[in-house]
């Protein structure tokens, strides 16, 4: 039977209650944001005992289906204020999932000082005590926990940082990957942060002895599935050893110089000179001259086939980290001004130790440079500084609350964000499109509520101009799609086959019907996800967000930005059309 | 006429010892399109799958360059 454990952190006590009737199909996003809407106070403090943390596996998810296993986890955001879904690539889901799992919600919190690890298993769930594991680094954490509960391939493991621990705002929560390393993370919106102030350290999963997820119509899922490996295995971007498998995500980093929407150096420009350097092909050229051979990348998480998660080999071939995706190779190299990818490997690793958003921190250091803490491209200087952050330091933590309280500290007015979000690694000025989505997207700025650039840069799924304005339908539409693929349990990445393949995406809505037994079409895509971003936006609204908190900052109407020397020009009524405000 | 081109992703691997994103120059006729340069590059036309020139993404590969125009040639690409 379908059920939801709720965690209760002020008496550390938990108990299972069946899947109500209203939530039947929900699961992933829709889960996670309907039970945001349903019991989370939207005037709550983000940090105080009526938040609650929820994290649910998708429809798919602990099934066949390839690219499912994803986890998504919501709560009201303390770097926003305003509504949170951040998702992430892990096995935890995948064994929630095939222990009946459909939703942990973690509530209360203790009057008592003190962190707690919770287990979970086919037995129950139970919680011990934490503090041994507190204030260390990810890395040794995870093996440490691997050893005392069985293994890797036993359990999976969620955790927050020294970040998360001192309820800092750009706190992610930290999953392994399928190596064990703590490196994926539902990084955005500081959740890691909610996770430490309910003294919540540790999730571990253990599905030993758990039954497979059931099927109410397994020819129809069959049929799905097959229909959309078939457009996975097909496309160029998705396919084995494509573009995603040999390069991963940083291979962006040169088309967007080239598009002159690479941000640079706190988004003074759209073209960094070092981009060739920190591409991912200059990963992959760096990987095969260190280690001798090429590496091509790995799944994050149990059943991808895509594969794009990345390694970093140190001079002498052994690795130093991984992943670097585009968005952090962009957050530490551009947008610092850092062109020497070991130095921004050791960023990353040390945001991956810490359990910090590696998008709001590489935006934090670049707020902080234009206030005069740094100098741009001084990696030297920026490793220093994200030491302060693991150190607790009194700069550390107000880097670690992110790129606004940064820029309040420092005196800085251009602080790139949307409702208290850094933006991510597309200039809005140069692709309109992403900016309609960073100003509406009831996230704050973020690239994957509308991942619009598919057909604005990449030629998948049409061929936009950027520059054209006119992408009101483009931004909405892209968000309703996105919110129903977060709520299957699939990583997103399959969209860049399914907006192409046709059948592919029916694949996908049709290994939904198989779980849960509905007879979805193509239609019912669009309602569901108009259905959650609804849901979102309405909390938000209730959290006291106007059409005003709805828009990019000041300057970049003003400031023009090279090489295309535009503005944002998009007027508040247009951004108003998106959702018919 | 002289154009400036990178080649990026699998393409740069066409031109050994060529790193992704480095420019090299491409020595055109006067009236050459983008689907010239492909073929002078002995490319496949499904490879450069995007063109960026000086920043603009052409999807028309019968557009004419011109003396000194930026090019960038990338084979299908994703990311996030
Ligand atoms: S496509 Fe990449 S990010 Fe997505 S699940 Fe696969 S390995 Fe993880």
């Amino acid at each position: 039977m379908e059920r939801i454990l709720r965690v209760n952190m002020t008496d550390r006590t938990a108990s299972f209650e069946p899947v109500p009737e209203t939530y039947r199909n929900r699961a992933g996003r829709w889960m996670t944001s309907s039970l945001v809407h349903d019991e989370v106070s939207p005037t709550c403090h983000p940090l105080g005992p009526n938040n609650k943390v929820i994290f649910s596996p998708g429809i798919v998810t602990g099934t066949a289906s390839p690219t499912s296993s994803r986890i998504s986890v919501g709560g009201k955001s303390p770097l926003t204020g305003g509504i949170k879904e951040s998702n992430s690539g892990t096995g935890l889901g995948r064994r929630l999932a095939r222990l009946g799992i459909r939703a942990l919600v973690i509530e209360g919190q203790p009057k008592e000082k003190g962190f707690w690890l919770l287990k979970i298993d086919a037995k129950g769930a139970a919680i011990e005590p934490a503090d041994a594991w507190a204030g260390k680094r990810l890395s040794e954490v995870y093996p440490a926990l691997f050893a005392r509960f069985g293994g890797k391939g036993k359990v999976d493991v969620c955790s927050i940082g020294i970040a998360g621990e001192l309820r800092m705002a750009a706190a992610g929560v930290c999953f392994n990957d399928q190596e064990g390393r703590p490196s994926r993370y539902a990084g955005r919106g500081g959740l890691g942060a909610v996770l430490g102030s309910k003294g919540l350290k540790a999730i571990v999963v253990d599905d030993s002895g758990a039954k497979e997820v059931p099927l109410a119509d397994k020819p129809t899922f069959e049929q799905g599935r097959k229909k959309l490996a078939d457009a996975l295995g097909e496309h160029a971007i998705t396919k084995p050893k494509g573009a995603l498998n040999s390069y991963g995500t940083a291979v962006l980093v040169n088309i967007l110089n080239e598009a002159g929407g690479l941000p640079t150096r706190n988004f003074h420009e759209g073209r960094f000179e070092g981009a060739a350097k920190i591409a991912g092909e200059a990963i992959f050229a760096g990987n095969k001259e260190r280690t001798g051979a090429e590496v091509y990348n790995h799944a994050c998480s149990p059943g991808c086939v895509i594969r794009c998660s990345n390694t970093w080999h140190r001079p002498d071939g052994s690795e130093h980290t991984s992943c670097i995706e585009y968005e952090s190779d962009w957050a530490f190299g551009a947008n610092c001004g850092i062109d020497n990818l070991d130095q921004i490997a050791e960023l990353n690793l040390l945001c991956n130790d810490f359990g910090l958003d590696t998008i709001e921190i590489g935006g934090t250091l670049a707020v902080a440079a234009e206030g005069g803490v740094w100098r741009f491209g001084d990696g030297v200087r920026a490793i220093e500084l994200l030491h302060e952050i693991g150190k607790g330091t009194p700069l550390g933590r107000i880097l670690g609350n992110g790129a606004v309280v940064t820029g309040r500290t420092f005196g800085v007015c251009r602080v790139p964000h949307v409702k208290g979000q850094n933006m991510p690694a597309y200039e809005p000025r140069a692709i309109k499109g992403i900016g309609m989505t960073y100003a509406v997207s009831p996230m704050g700025a973020d690239h994957t509520a509308g991942y619009t650039i598919a057909p604005e840069i990449l030629g998948v799924s049409g061929k936009l101009d950027p520059l054209n304005p006119d992408k009101a339908e483009l931004a909405r539409n892209f968000q309703y799609a996105t919110a129903f693929v977060d709520s299957t349990g699939h990583c997103l990445f399959i969209a860049f086959a399914i907006l192409d393949i046709a059948s592919g995406f029916e694949g996908t809505v049709e290994e939904c019907n198989g779980v849960l037994g509905t007879a979805w079409t193509m239609a019912d895509v669009a309602r569901i996800g108009k259905e959650i971003l609804d849901l979102e936006r309405d909390f938000n609204r209730d959290a006291g967000f106007t059409a005003q908190d709805d828009r990019l900052p000041e300057f970049m109407r003003s400031e023009p930005l090279p090489p295309h020397n535009t503005v944002w020009d998009i007027a508040d009524v247009e951004l108003d059309r998106v959702f018919g405000a | 006429m002289s154009i400036e081109v990178r080649l990026h992703g699998t393409l740069a691997a066409t031109r050994p010892g060529l790193r992704a994103g480095d420019p090299f120059p491409v020595e055109l006729s006067g009236d050459a399109t983008v689907a010239d340069l492909v073929a002078a590059l002995t490319l496949a036309p499904e490879d450069a799958h995007l063109v960026i020139v000086n920043g603009r993404i052409l999807h028309d590969r019968a557009a004419v360059l011109a003396e000194g125009d930026r090019v960038g040639l990338f084979p299908p690409t994703g990311g996030g």
